[in-house]
């Protein structure tokens, strides 16, 4: 039998001393309390104890008394088995911290400017994270009409990231649950370079029409540098504008030009915005922030002005 | 990496951007964009909360500010996506506090060097909450407020 005290066998196995009373109270750990505070384990559960812990039994100091029992009866099957003591997995909980600093408190409900629509808040999102009821989560609408203002986190006591939270539920939900504009206009780009699907030359047909018009508005040997390569500044465009609003690509381009920067713009991948960061997939974020590295390695750009 | 901000304030304390302060008298208010702000502060340790104030009052001499402001400042309630997708409602919803925060301080422009937040305050809440303001991005402000438009810079070095 192994002799075990419980303050000492909690140190050694990164548990509170009350967790180990309550195993040897439900059953949980078979156990047999003798004088001096000290209890009496088989080595059977011993081991078992252990490789739930992920630890080996022999790397463990205890101290072991032979007894007769130990060669006579069979040592018992514990009532439940001993792998119920693995650390929960939850698929939200980034932290197991949360459950622990979330103080319950309301300030990141009170600071949302959205609590209350569909019935949630921020302190709502949270807890349901943490109370593993994540498959309602994962089926709310909720988490799309949230703006990632991060109000709520500026509020919070304890810094509880609630927004990373609420993105990594987006990501998590199917991806036929997300915005059907969000997840079209990222197919789009990851095809054809930008969210708007617009072709290369039509691109550059509107850049030159914005360029001679600029000449025409008095900005003498205005040019518009596209594919320059070792220009200083690399600098990406939003796709909406020459979509919809070309007029005012050209506040910019006076900006630089009249500083006299060396910057270009690339005619491939010039997407500056990236959805898989409002999706919250990672992977396409990546993927996508990869494709303006290229670019900058291709026209030997040093700089990249962060997409606007 | 540069933000827009980074850039801006270099061209006007290198001396590379020469503004004329008389071209925007009217009542001009600065909107802290979420990312730009609370955000990056949270990301990279800085937020750029003062930057755009300084560039817009090198433009605009007659400023105010919204409150709360800053790391406390409202969502304009575009973000996160929500510009792009159809939970219209809600979007607006979100935006009534940047509403009341635009109306109470009197502005009657708003900058911002975000074009999210730039689309849901001039193409929505504009509309929604009957605000007479305009709302233009920094670098807008910057190009409308050029000393000599047209002329490149000779000064500075790079
Ligand atoms: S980030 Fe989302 S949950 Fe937090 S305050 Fe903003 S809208 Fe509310
Ligand atoms: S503000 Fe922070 S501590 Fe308070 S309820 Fe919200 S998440 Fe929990």
């Amino acid at each position: 039998m192994i002799v075990v005290q419980i303050g000492r066998l909690a140190q050694q196995l990164g548990v509170h001393r009350n967790t180990i009373r309550n195993w040897i109270r439900s059953g949980k750990l078979p156990a047999r309390g003798v004088p001096g505070k000290r209890y009496l384990i088989s080595e059977e559960d011993f081991h078992k104890l252990c490789h739930a812990f992920g630890l080996d039994p022999e790397s463990i100091a205890v101290r072991r008394i032979p007894m007769k029992a130990d060669q006579e009866s069979p040592p018992q099957e514990p009532s439940v088995p001993l792998t119920q003591l693995k650390p929960r997995t939850n698929l939200l909980r980034a932290s197991p911290q949360w459950a622990d600093v979330c103080l319950t408190c309301g300030s990141c409900a009170s600071a949302c400017p959205i609590s209350a629509v569909d019935g949630l808040d921020p302190r709502k999102v949270v807890r349901m994270a943490v109370l593993g009821l994540e498959n309602q989560l994962l089926e709310s609408d909720w988490v799309w009409k949230c703006t990632l203002c991060g109000k709520c986190e500026e509020a919070c006591p304890m810094n509880v990231e609630i927004v990373s939270l609420i993105r990594a539920v987006r990501g998590k939900q199917p991806r036929d649950r997300v915005p059907v504009s969000l997840q079209r206009g990222l197919q789009t780009c990851l095809e054809t370079g930008n969210n708007l699907g617009i072709p290369q030359e039509d691109f550059v047909g509107v850049c030159l029409d914005l360029a001679d018009e600029l000449v025409e508005e008095g900005w003498n040997g205005f040019r518009v540098p596209l594919d320059v390569k070792g220009a200083r500044v690399l600098v990406t465009v939003n796709s909406k504008e020459p979509f919809a609003d070309p007029d005012d690509m050209k506040f910019l381009w006076k900006v630089l030009h009249a500083a006299g920067e060396s910057w270009t713009l690339t005619t491939e991948h010039w997407e500056g915005l990236n959805w898989a960061y409002f999706t919250g997939d990672d992977q396409t974020m990546r993927a996508l922030v990869a494709r303006l590295v290229d670019q900058m390695a291709r026209l030997e750009c040093r700089t990249l002005l962060l997409p606007l | 990496m540069l933000s827009i901000f980074d850039l801006l304030m270099d061209y006007v304390q290198t001396g590379r951007l020469e503004l004329d302060p008389r071209l925007h008298p009217e009542t001009t208010t600065f909107h802290d964009s979420c990312h730009y702000g609370r955000k990056s502060l949270q990301a990279f340790g800085h937020g750029y909360f003062e930057e755009g104030r300084w560039l817009v009052r090198q433009c605009c001499p007659n400023y105010v500010e919204m409150y709360p402001n800053r790391e406390g400042n409202y969502c304009c309630g575009g973000g996160g996506g929500l510009w792009s997708v159809p939970f219209h409602e809600e979007r607006v919803f979100h935006g009534r506090f940047k509403a009341r925060q635009i109306r109470n301080c009197g502005a009657r422009r708003v900058v911002t060097a975000c074009h999210n937040c730039r689309d849901q305050m001039e193409k929505s809440l504009r509309k929604e909450y009957d605000l007479d303001v305009e709302v233009v991005y920094l670098w807008e402000l910057l190009a409308r407020s050029l000393a000599a438009p047209g002329r490149r810079s000779s000064g500075g070095s790079r």
